[in-house]
């Protein structure tokens, strides 16, 4: 059956939001900023000043001086969701299939199959933005599509206001003639590695080969190829319904800058959802983090884990290697998140050469030894080494 | 002065359905199980050589897009295309003319091929027949000058002699409408107002759910044969011996009703 894909998209949500709660800034150039902070970084900017120059995660004293006459704001972020969970709440009628964004005005909502009820898709959509306009005096773009990927790109296009229908059958002509940083998925370091090769556009990068793109970005090779074609067959998730994940975070009491410190820190977390892991009989395929400075930057970064594993001392190898991608600024950290999802059954395929096997399983039997310890004796009865400095 | 295309070749009448990428023609039995939004288009020509495309009230037509879909169409297929919503129904006073424009551009590559029948300029319910509207709409035509075009009215006050005269004076056509007996509803008048076109819509006659909100109520009718027979032996012929061109659509979607009752008037036609 054909997929049909609202995305929902308002604009600078935390401005649009700011805008229906005081009138007075409508049309002026606002700038979302924690004004106080040392070092404060724009949180979301309105049009006018993205128009002046200014962009998110620009440091404020920069924004100001390229947008002079702005009114700065500091970030509501309980507002933010406040409106998220209306716009929710709007979209429920349509679809239990809703995904929502992190409080960034983003749903993606699936009415496939709903067009005896709630009539045409095209109808439905231009319905809900209407229903959003009218509940929330927000103006979303909306978007339609056989999936995510294409119908994200399309409300790009049309940024700040607008719609766009795509077609089902249309995608790969749709994206064809569009620069390759407007398709979701493909990260800065795919575009860079592309353009030495004087690939910018989709167009050019559908000429090549999996073996061909994979030559360029390895193994990102043959996700980019299905997204450059339009291809994403990744559901609408039910709402309320998160993907599986093990989420652990530190609070870094003493804000810190040091590299031993911080892989301490980083260490506990992985050892916490290993277990959790373990527990579940379970083994992550992608670790990610993300850093919070003190100055409200967040970093997060992700690698995927082949194969996948519940074991610590594997998962901190991973975890470290993102904190390297992670943590690029000299500003001390406040807080540390450590996230492992694509969670899957433990492999059985085991490594085909013997000093590998008998590394990892030497492994395996460590850390079996110190749960069966620490379910017996309490969590702190065996303690790895590097976590005691911390 | 709006104008017809130059093609010679279009047959005197054609039947069709206002858009024609319904999943629910799948289940009514229309499309063969299985058929995906993408084959809908190609299935539908083995049956209809003209179809009125409906996204284009959605958005703004993008001359990429309907260069593409003219090509999937055999000869001999042609099109018509509403006009935007921000045009007839949420119209910015001053952004307007701009968006006419846009229009024109988007449409341009089913205009330039010969396959663009019909510029449909559907009117909402709201839109009654005073000054400001009466110069607004005047002024639409103007900027829409060149295209073939048809006014579809849904309000009553705008069913005066002065109204049609002022069509026949810019050719546009008027679109003859079957609808609901209700009361402020532009009524069925089988006017030809252009000796280039005439167009004709069967909404269906579901006065309950003309005015529920609900699409899948408002065009839920099914025409009988005796309804339907009015039109074939009546007023169709008579609109024809008038105009050039006729295309008749059937927007009652609603459970494959639209194709179910396109062909049936196709065989009535057939068989006077």
């Amino acid at each position: 059956m054909d997929r049909s894909i609202i995305h929902i998209n308002v604009a600078d949500f935390a401005v649009a939001v700011e805008r229906v709660l005081d009138r007075r800034l409508a049309g002026r150039p606002v700038i979302i900023a924690p004004e106080g902070a040392a070092r404060a970084v724009v949180y979301d900017m309105s049009e006018e000043a993205y128009q002046a120059g200014v962009r998110k995660h620009m440091p404020l004293g920069w924004a100001l001086r390229r947008c002079r006459g702005a009114q700065v704001l500091s970030p509501r972020p309980e507002r933010y969701r406040q409106a998220m969970a209306r716009m929710l709440k709007t979209a429920l009628p349509y679809s239990p299939l809703i995904e929502p964004g992190d409080d960034d005005g983003h749903l993606f909502v699936d009415i496939s199959g709903s067009s005896r009820l709630l009539g045409p898709p095209v109808d439905v959509a231009w319905r809900l933005g209407r229903h959003i306009q009218a509940d929330m005096e927000l103006v979303p773009i909306w978007s339609l599509a056989a999936n995510k990927l294409v119908a994200k790109t399309a409300s790009r296009l049309v940024k700040p206001d607008g719609e766009y229908i795509v077609e089902p059958g249309d995608e790969a002509a749709f994206l064809a003639p569009l620069p390759l940083f407007l398709i979701p998925g493909i990260e800065s370091g795919d575009l860079a590695r592309l353009n030495d090769f004087n690939i910018t556009r989709v167009s050019e990068a559908c000429r090549l080969t999996i073996d061909q793109l994979q030559t360029i970005v390895d193994q990102r090779g043959a996700v980019i190829h299905d997204r450059i074609r339009g291809i994403d067959p990744s559901p609408v998730r039910q709402i309320g319904q998160p993907l599986p994940k093990i989420v652990h975070s530190i609070e870094l009491g003493n804000d810190i800058h040091h590299r031993v410190q911080a892989e301490h820190s980083l260490y506990r977390l992985v050892e916490q959802a290993g277990r959790d892991l373990r527990r579940q009989i379970l083994a992550a395929r992608r670790v990610g983090l993300i850093l919070e400075y003190t100055d409200g930057v967040r970093r997060a970064r992700q690698t995927a884990i082949r194969p996948a594993t519940a074991n610590d001392f594997s998962l901190f190898n991973h975890a470290r290697q993102v904190l390297d991608l992670a943590w690029t600024r000299r500003v001390r950290m406040r807080r540390m998140t450590v996230i492992c999802d694509r969670l899957v059954f433990p492999p059985a395929q085991r490594p085909l050469f013997e000093s590998e096997r008998r590394h990892m399983e030497k492994q395996d039997r460590l850390v079996a030894a110190m749960d069966r310890i620490r379910r017996r004796f309490g969590s702190q009865a065996v303690t790895v080494g590097r976590t005691l400095v911390a | 002065m709006a104008t017809k295309t130059s093609n010679t070749n279009i047959p005197p009448i054609l039947i069709g359905t206002s858009g024609y990428a319904y999943s629910e023609w799948v289940d009514a039995g229309f499309y063969p199980p299985g058929t995906g939004s993408a084959r809908m288009l190609e299935h539908y020509t083995r049956f209809f050589s003209v179809t009125e495309i409906n996204y284009t009230w959605y958005q703004m037509p993008k001359a990429p897009a309907m260069d593409r879909m003219r090509r999937k169409v055999p000869e001999g297929f042609y099109f018509a295309a509403k006009l935007t919503r921000t045009l007839t129904h949420e119209v910015d006073p001053d952004g307007w003319p701009a968006q006419a424009a846009r229009y024109r551009e988007g449409i341009a590559p089913l205009m330039q091929s010969g396959q663009l029948l019909a510029v449909l300029v559907q009117l909402p319910p709201f839109f009654r027949r005073n000054p400001q509207n009466r110069r607004y709409l005047a002024k639409l035509l103007d900027a829409l000058a060149g295209l073939p075009l048809a006014v579809e009215f849904r309000h009553v006050s705008w069913a005066t002699e002065r109204v049609f005269t002022g069509l026949k004076e810019r050719r546009v056509a008027l679109v003859c409408v079957d609808v609901p007996d209700l009361p402020d509803l532009f009524p069925p008048l089988c006017r030809v107002t252009s000796p280039d076109l005439f167009y004709v819509r069967f909404h269906g006659r579901n006065a309950g759910g003309w005015r529920s909100g609900k699409m899948q109520k408002q065009f839920d009718y099914d025409y009988s044969e005796a309804e339907l027979a009015g039109w074939s032996r009546q007023h169709i012929p008579e609109m024809a011996q008038k105009a050039t061109t006729g295309i008749i659509f059937f927007n009652n979607h609603v459970r494959g009703q639209a194709p179910r009752n396109a062909q049936m008037l196709m065989a009535q036609m057939a068989g006077w």
